[in-house]
């Protein structure tokens, strides 16, 4: 049963994948001969300082899109979970981000932050007027909020399924008890959707490695280097820079940061069964 | 529901595959070399950018030989700029290249030549001395790597010229600059007036670059700017770092327009600073006026705007009539593809390539094609102002600087860009800059 | 045989939004925090959608010269007639081809593999679940040359079939990873009943395990669907004729050498949006009863 699914991920995820951990061991343009050069690319790529740079990038912003995300999704989720049928309608409008591509997102938000034609002139509003796309911290805050925009509105959505879930009579219980909104919200809500922020989070985290159009388009990894994960640092070094050894030893740091965070995720997800069993 | 070891083996040996992919990818390639580019028997495939107005006037180059050689025809594919970048490499890469190689010339042309993956035409060019004369001699140079030249010179010519708004320049009293210096003292004029001397798209990095570039060429001529790209060393020279000092002291001074690096060139926000009467001047290359012509209104017609060849910088010892930009566009022929679509490509080159027919197409579009004895041509355009002093810079120049992220190599055309957007962030300082440079330059 | 997990799922496949007494937190108890996040959060996603679609019907000479959120005077559909005479209706077909003809086999072999790893066990298993997971930080642009090379020598260049199987292959990794912990909390009693009632595993993993899994599988069909409809890369690469284009390079159709024509490439993005939109407003409650089905636990 499992055989449908591992061939054709063999044939076109673990091969070509092969083919990137082989080329890590050669000094290839991209364009003429491959030459075998041992550990060259690999030596070159673990001492450039661009790559803790691009971890650093990397896991920052998978870390601050995570923390952005996360409470506004619940947040979202919990409202749009309420039965009013306006709810219904922001649903629908919430989820439009969603259907667009990473590059037509991108192209959106250059226009709108240009500081002489975007929003601040559309609006008004001196303040916005800044220099958004030119300052690195500026920069790295951007790719935070256009990633969220585009993805808060799935993940609200499987929060709302999940609110949906939780059964009235242990919000019931808790009004007899006297527990307030909040009260509830944090010792019901919260513990009951372990399971979904799980779900979301692993959806995030694994999600925010392969973010690759968006800031291509958006930044090309700039200003500077300051938006560069690692994704990006690949496709410079071996697209732009014709390195494709080193190229592809990023992407095999790559796979292997993936399979961590993957692991630790479903470490996460597997405890949270267990004290489910307890508790059930 | 447990999958037995001979099931497992029957899949592992799936993965020698690997090694047959991997030796693929070296230059031996498989032999259907030319197919990625759709093998058409005897014609040929021709791959090139998409996008107005360049996309239709390829095409209909392409039509006009297919109906003339019926039996050798083109096919041509288009792709958008970024794409192509992206495609040809995979296509190169794999030894699927299509029989024409639509290309940039310099840095990367010398990649294909050192890979072995594009035709030596230095005798087809010495058998058709015709075809070589109609062209601009200076397009040439792009062209050639080791004294060979591998690419047919193709399109036109694309200086990079310093632009300017008259109106702006009417409500502040002032003249255009004759000197570097006139521009360092229009700067706090037009600031003080709430205008942004300088238009700059500062996040595509290139338009960054061809400030340094006009610097380099100024102050130290054409030697210093060819010598960079090759010797190392030779950004730490005393000329070198001055020129760097002199754009982050152009930074510091508020010459370009504020939040320059959020702007981007592609959405022609650079432009629209000009055209709107938001920033007075502004450089860019040629084809700029044609998107002025087209997005700014009354703008061009009105005779608001203004152009002129980069200032003479003072103390500097290079020629204020050198330039620099792109000395043309180049086709490449593919070494893998068959003789009979070699052949077919060569024909293409000698007949459809710059035929009359083209020159006109690309004259209308407010571009001046690379090829000789176009003046009346030029003089019957609507844009015959412009287009004469494109071809009078192009002619006149007696060194056309090809732009170093073409000229150079990709990975130190990448380095470059990169510390040039570091170097406008004011990140880096210009030792830094040229310390950085030092390690990719000329090893 | 039930199709839920435990006894509060009872109304599990309910549609949402019907007036429903005693489930829902009461809405007499406005959740201001909640209120007030939804409708700032309306206007920060109206904002930008708002401006593709005015912008997408003003000419591209007025692009610059107008307040950016005002609507254009000079209303034009031009954007739109060069996009559909770009063959819209052509690469809108392909897009759908590629996006199903990839997302159901994905989701059906992922399925089938993580009913796999979670009933089995052995190191087989382990590792080809341990190889999924590491599949999930492949970056495409990586192992894209070794892709081509291997479309090619199957001979499948420039055909939709090109560009479905890798993305098959690029959907397996995370489809697996919901759906094992998703098939994991199915409580292993009702497995063990239906091999007393003497089914088989085949029957089990359709029977039992499909219908329950129904939310998980919607949301790694939604996920893929978008993911493999937007995708730019693989058409790109691994296509050439414009027979065989894809909704996202058409939209890069509008991108010249040196610019873009931003109202034409809005028009596109709307007309690429739009469908799924609609697809999106009428399966709404299909879609969210999948979800609400069993996200809660």
């Amino acid at each position: 049963m499992v055989l449908p699914a591992l061939l054709i991920f063999l044939a076109f995820g673990v091969i070509p994948l092969l083919g990137a951990l082989g080329l890590s061991f050669t000094t290839w343009d991209g364009i003429g001969a491959i030459h075998p050069s041992g550990l060259t690319s690999w030596r070159a790529t673990l001492t450039d300082p661009g790559l803790p740079h691009a971890l650093y990038v990397t896991f920052l912003i998978m870390a601050l899109s995570w923390a952005f995300q996360t409470p506004m999704s619940l947040l979202l989720g919990v409202f749009l979970a309420g039965r009013q049928r306006y709810r219904a309608v922001l649903a629908v409008v919430y989820f439009v981000p969603l259907l667009l591509s990473s590059a037509a997102i991108a192209i959106t938000y250059k226009a709108l932050l240009d500081p002489n034609f975007g929003l601040s002139a559309g609006l008004g509003v001196g303040f916005l007027a800044q220099d958004w796309l030119g300052r690195g911290r500026l920069a790295v805050g951007v790719v935070i909020f256009i990633v969220s925009w585009q993805y808060i509105p799935f993940h609200s959505l499987i929060y709302q399924a999940g609110v949906r879930q939780i059964p009235v009579s242990m919000y019931e219980a808790a009004q007899l008890d006297g527990a307030g909104r909040v009260r509830q919200f944090f010792s019901i809500t919260l513990p009951q959707l372990k399971y979904t922020i799980i779900t979301s989070s692993t959806l995030m985290v694994v999600g925010s490695l392969t973010f690759f159009d968006l800031i291509w388009v958006l930044t090309a990894g700039g200003p500077a280097d300051a938006t560069r994960v690692l994704a990006v640092q690949m496709y410079i070094k071996g697209f732009q820079g014709n390195q494709m050894g080193p190229a592809s030893a990023i992407a095999v740091i790559l796979v292997f940061v993936g399979l961590g965070l993957a692991l630790l995720l479903r470490r996460l997800g597997g405890d949270a069964r267990e004290s489910q069993t307890e508790g059930a | 529901m447990t999958t037995s070891r001979r099931t497992f083996l029957k899949f592992a040996v799936g993965v020698p595959l690997t090694g047959a992919a991997l030796a693929a990818c070296g230059s031996s390639g498989p032999s259907s070399a030319g197919s990625g580019g759709g093998s058409t028997g005897s014609g040929a495939s021709y791959w090139y950018l998409s996008g107005p107005p360049g996309e239709k006037i390829r095409t209909d180059t392409v039509n006009r030989f297919n109906s003339a050689n019926p039996n050798t025809k083109i096919k041509g594919t288009t792709f958008q700029n970024d794409a192509y970048k992206t495609k040809i490499k995979t296509a190169i890469g794999a030894g699927q290249s299509p029989t024409i190689i639509w290309g940039w010339g310099g840095g990367g042309l010398r990649s294909y030549v050192q890979a072995n993956q594009v035709e030596d035409l230095t005798s087809w060019f010495g058998q058709n001395a015709a075809v070589k004369n109609r062209l601009f001699p200076s397009s040439f140079g792009a062209a050639t790597v080791d004294g060979k030249i591998y690419a047919m010179p193709a399109e036109t010519v694309q200086p990079i010229v310093l632009y300017y708004n008259k109106k702006l320049f009417d409500q502040i009293g002032a003249q255009p600059p004759q000197t570097y210096g006139d521009i360092l003292d229009l700067v706090p004029k037009f600031n003080a007036k709430g205008i942004a001397p300088f238009s700059l798209g500062g996040q595509s990095r290139w338009t960054n670059m061809m400030w340094l570039e006009f610097f380099y060429l100024r102050l130290g001529g054409s030697e210093l700017f060819q010598r960079v790209m090759t010797e190392k060393g030779a950004w730490s020279d005393p000329v070198s770092l001055k020129g760097l000092q002199m754009t982050q002291d152009l930074v510091k001074a508020n010459g370009f327009v504020k939040g320059f690096s959020s702007i981007t060139a592609d959405s022609n926000a650079d432009q629209a600073l000009l055209y709107r009467g938001k920033a007075a001047m502004m450089l860019h290359g040629s084809w700029s006026y044609g998107i002025q012509v087209s997005n700014g209104g009354k703008f061009v017609p009105d005779g608001d705007l203004g152009w002129m060849n980069f200032p003479s910088v003072d103390g500097g010892t290079g020629d204020p009539a050198d330039t620099v930009g792109n000395p043309g566009q180049y086709l490449s022929i593919s070494s893998k593809a068959t003789a009979a679509e070699k052949e077919t490509a060569k024909n293409f080159f000698k007949t459809a390539v710059l035929s009359p027919e083209e020159n006109k197409e690309w004259i209308d579009t407010g571009q001046v094609p690379i090829s000789t004895g176009t003046e009346s041509q030029l003089n019957a355009s609507k844009d015959k102002d412009f287009l004469n002093f494109v071809y009078g810079i192009a002619s006149k120049a007696k060194n056309f600087g090809q732009s170093w992220d073409q000229a150079l190599d990709p990975t130190a055309a990448e380095t470059l860009l990169d510390n040039i957007s570091k170097l406008f962030q004011l990140s880096i300082s210009p030792q830094q800059f040229a310390d950085n440079m030092n390690k990719v330059i000329g090893q | 045989m039930a199709t839920t997990l435990t006894p509060d799922t009872d109304q599990a496949g309910e549609a949402p939004g019907r007036s429903h007494s005693g489930r829902s937190q009461s809405p007499r108890h406005w959740n201001w925090p909640g209120g007030l996040a939804g409708w700032i959060w309306l206007g920060i996603v109206i904002i930008p959608i708002y401006w593709i679609i005015i912008t997408s019907f003003k000419t591209s000479a007025n692009y610059f010269s107008a307040n950016p959120l005002k609507p254009p005077t000079d209303l034009t559909f031009e954007n739109y007639k060069l996009v559909i005479q770009e063959h819209f209706i052509r690469y809108f077909f392909n897009s759908l081809v590629v996006t199903l003809g990839a997302v159901v086999p994905a989701v059906l072999v992922s399925f089938m593999a993580a009913y796999a790893i979670v009933r089995g066990r052995g190191r087989f298993l382990w590792s080809t679940n341990a190889l999924f997971l590491a599949g999930l930080a492949i970056p495409l642009q990586a192992t894209i040359i070794p892709i081509y090379l291997i479309i090619i020598r199957l001979k499948l260049y420039d055909s939709l079939l090109a560009i479905i199987l890798p993305s098959i292959a690029f959907a397996i990794p995370l489809s697996v990873l919901v759906l094992t912990n998703f098939i994991r909390d199915v409580p292993n009693e009702l497995f063990e009943s239906m091999r007393v009632d003497g089914a088989s595993e085949w029957g089990t993993l359709w029977h039992l395990a499909f219908p329950l899994s129904r939310p998980a599988l919607v949301t790694v069909t939604i996920y893929n669907g978008l993911i493999i409809w937007n995708g730019f890369l693989l058409p790109l690469v691994l296509t050439q004729s414009p027979e065989r284009r894809t909704l996202p390079l058409a939209l890069s159709a509008f991108q010249g050498q040196y610019t873009v024509n931003v109202p034409a490439v809005l028009a596109s993005v709307v007309l690429t949006t739009l469908p799924i939109l609609v697809l999106y407003v009428v399966g709404r409650r299909q879609l969210l009863s999948g979800l609400t089905a069993g996200f809660g636990k």
